[in-house]
């Protein structure tokens, strides 16, 4: 088999992962998140109408109701299907607004009526925030138990938090709307991330285990091509089962199936290019504060080379530019 | 021996699972029959079609909100829907003081949101000279009352109430008749023992007074007391359709809330979204798990093949699982599904991959498929129990349908480690022996 060094292209990594989550964080605290009704409040009307109508109609239907800034929704492949978001109505509120429809319209079919209140929609978004923090710190714990090794749960955190971001900033990115189901997608975009760097992981440390002489950068390198192939057929097959539901599975799955796709890409991309890499990158750290003591006390360079083992003179170089 | 009997068990297992999932033995009495299988998962609401209404009780300074006033008032509402007369409902308490109602087909949500969420308090209230017009109320505290008209003129008059309609035996919608017959709708009420007496012994005490109707502070008629009204019925004409006087009724039998409510979320879903969403995702997955089977049968082959089947059983012990369990099917629920399908799926990917490597460095099959499995276990494992870790925190947090979500992955996630692992292995190791074990190269 081919060896590619993904280890030592790292920093190519590092640069692509950047490139998509700064303008996701930029998006994020400029526009912020696209929240549907389940996180604001509000009132949301989905109603099948006897005719053909557009945008501008539907708008000039709701003046008279002063629902001026409401959100109105249309797919060009259901003309006759409208969706209406507004502030929160009460029940005769709603009842005249879907008789207004069913008037001037020819009939209206309520697909969908939702109110929520606004407490409701803040206690969502308190839960949601605490599902994820709670979910990772518990998981962080188990992988620190299993691995007898704080440094891997952390690396896989990383992984995580990267692939969280990626996700949401891309959400904020193109303005897709937020409702409740959005928590199970960032939840299995966890499960999927840890899923995936654990699998890397647990290679790492069965390599580690046969206590073979390689320097821990080329051994985590071996480690990642050897699971390389499960990692793609998987995230492959899921990706093409995804691709699918995308197109076929009917407009309410579209954002869900979306998020889904996004958190399989990164989630296999953060293992190879984020978690692997920044336990080598700690791996080199904490040789390095291992051998200052020694350095200073000697005075010499000779230690690198036997704790380094590979390439003393390319770590070198590195930590020289870092200091500048 | 050991084998024999666990492929028994396993045998065992799948008739059980069949029999809770699709249920094609029913019993009648102890006999039993065959019956066309049908799936035994109930669908949820998205699925199906109905309202999600949330339900939150209000403190007033009269009333405070514990937890037996809310058990109370569920009593209530449990009373009025069974009047509505809805298939199935499901009411739950949620923390210190909502109440979740389900209302599943539901034709008219706005009717049964009408009759749900009122607190419906019937009261009688002597009014001495004076007479109240209809939707003057009260304000809380029972101290004065504002006219209806623009002007909104209030006046002082203390609210004595003489019985309210917790002393009601019954309430009928009914037509006025009599000489001079309207044929309006009317509600007409029958009092309990004690409360008919009270009822009786007012009335023959105060003729030609006002005795002045009151729901939920609002005046709904004022009539004049004519003679003494014995044996406790009476009867309510205010300026009602049909359909309100039967509402009225309705709400009459079933009793007051003993705190008031407030509805902060509802959602309902129309039968044909509910029926579209379920036709789309059926569709989605079943398109998802050919890919699957394809995927697998064209990677491994004849493993490949046994992977695919220990998925078909792991599909049906998860129905098992979700109708033993009562669990609904929702649109989540369903992608759950595909996820805890997909790591299934991985899991034998993963172990595949393990063998072919052990083959590769030179094993003899038995050998590599032991050393397969054994070696794929601890990623397997930590990387299932991260996800059932997640799944947890999901269930504890989440309501509604976040929580259909997690239940069905974690139970999915549960049986994927089953199948995965010990019927693949079962159905791998009957087949790799002579003459079978050459078809198994698992794609090397």
């Amino acid at each position: 088999m081919r060896t590619w060094d993904i280890i030592g292209n790292r920093r190519w990594g590092y640069l692509l992962s950047l490139l998509v989550i700064v303008p996701g964080v930029l998006a994020l605290a400029t526009w912020g998140i696209n929240f549907g009704i389940d996180f604001t409040g509000g009132t949301l009307l989905n109603l099948r109408l006897g005719e053909d109508t557009s945008l501008e109609q539907v708008r000039a239907t709701l003046r008279p109701f002063g629902h001026e800034d409401a959100v109105i929704q249309k797919s060009a492949d259901r003309p006759r299907e409208v969706l209406v978001r507004t502030r929160p109505l009460d029940e005769e509120q709603t009842a005249r607004l879907e008789a207004a429809f069913a008037r001037e319209y020819g009939g209206a079919e309520v697909l969908r009526a939702e109110r929520v209140g606004p407490t409701i929609g803040r206690e969502l978004r308190q839960r949601a925030v605490q599902a994820v923090v709670i979910g990772l710190i518990l998981q962080v714990i188990y992988i620190t138990v299993r691995f007898r090794s704080l440094r891997f749960a952390l690396a896989a955190d990383i992984a995580l938090v990267h692939d969280l971001l990626v996700v949401v900033g891309i959400f904020a990115l193109t303005r897709r709307e937020v409702d409740s189901s959005f928590v199970a997608v960032l939840l299995t975009v966890v499960g999927y991330s840890i899923n995936d760097t654990v699998v890397i992981l647990d290679r790492i440390r069965e390599n580690v285990n046969l206590r073979l002489r390689e320097p821990f950068d080329r051994l985590v390198n071996r480690s990642m091509l050897e699971v390389l192939v499960r990692s793609l057929t998987t995230g492959f097959g899921a990706i093409v089962a995804l691709v699918l539901m995308y197109f076929f599975g009917g407009p309410t799955l579209r954002d869900f199936v979306f998020g889904l796709g996004l958190g399989v890409v990164t989630g296999t991309y953060s293992s190879l290019f984020v978690a692997s890499p920044i336990l080598v990158e700690w791996q080199r750290l904490s040789e390095r504060r291992q051998r200052r003591p020694a350095e200073a006390a000697e005075g010499a360079a000779v230690p690198e080379l036997a704790a380094v083992g590979g390439s003393p003179l390319p770590a070198r170089r590195r930590r020289s530019r870092r200091r500048r | 021996m050991l084998r024999l009997f666990g492929r028994i068990i396993v045998l065992l297992l799948v008739l059980a699972a069949v029999q809770l999932a699709a249920a094609p033995v029913g019993l009648r009495g102890l006999r039993p029959y065959l019956q066309p299988p049908r799936l035994q998962v109930n669908l949820g609401l998205d699925l199906q079609g109905g309202s999600h209404i949330v339900l939150e009780a209000r403190q007033t300074p009269e009333v405070p909100v514990t937890r037996e006033a809310v058990d109370a008032a569920m009593e209530v509402i449990r009373r009025r829907i069974d009047q509505l007369g809805v298939v199935e409902p499901t009411i739950q308490r949620e923390g210190e003081r909502r109440i979740i109602v389900e209302l599943p087909g539901i034709e008219d949500p706005q009717r049964a949101l009408r009759v749900i969420g009122q607190t419906a308090l019937l009261e009688f209230v002597n009014t001495g000279a004076q007479s109240l017009p209809e939707g003057a109320t009260w304000n809380e505290a029972g101290t004065e009352v504002t006219l209806p008209g623009p002007e909104k003129r209030t006046i002082p008059l203390k609210k004595e109430v003489v019985v309210t309609g917790a002393d009601l035996a019954d309430a009928r919608a009914a037509f006025e008749q009599g000489q001079v017959s309207t044929g309006a709708p009317i509600v007409t009420f029958q009092f309990k023992g004690p409360g008919a007496k009270k009822f009786e012994e007012f009335t023959g005490s105060h003729i030609g007074q006002y005795l002045t109707i009151v729901l939920d502070n609002r005046v709904i008629s004022s009539p004049v007391i004519q003679s003494r009204i014995t044996g406790g019925s009476g009867q309510i004409s205010g300026r009602f359709t049909l359909e309100e006087a039967r509402e009225l009724a309705v709400l009459l039998r079933a009793g007051a809330l003993p705190v008031p409510v407030e509805v902060v979320e509802r959602r309902t879903i129309g039968p044909s979204l509910g029926r579209d969403s379920l036709d789309l995702s059926l569709r989605a997955g079943a398109i998802a798990v050919i890919l699957i089977i394809a995927f697998m049968i064209a990677l491994y082959r004849i493993p490949g093949v046994l992977a695919n089947a220990a998925l078909l059983l792991y599909a049906l012990f998860l129905f098992a699982a979700l109708a033993a369990l009562h669990a609904t099917m929702t649109l989540p629920g369903i992608a759950a599904f595909i996820i805890s399908v997909g790591m299934a799926i991985d899991a034998n990917v993963l172990i595949f991959e393990r063998i072919k490597e052990e083959l590769r460095a030179g094993k003899t099959l038995r050998a590599g498929i032991q050393s397969g499995w054994e070696r794929a276990w601890s990623a397997i494992l930590d990387s299932n129990v991260t996800t059932l870790v997640g799944a947890a925190v999901l269930f504890v947090l989440g309501t509604g349908p976040i929580k259909g979500f997690a239940t069905t992955l974690f139970i999915g996630v549960l049986i994927s480690m089953f199948t995965a692992i010990v019927i693949t292995r079962m159905l791998v190791d009957a087949v790799a022996r002579p003459p079978l074990d050459r078809y198994l190269r698992f794609g090397l």
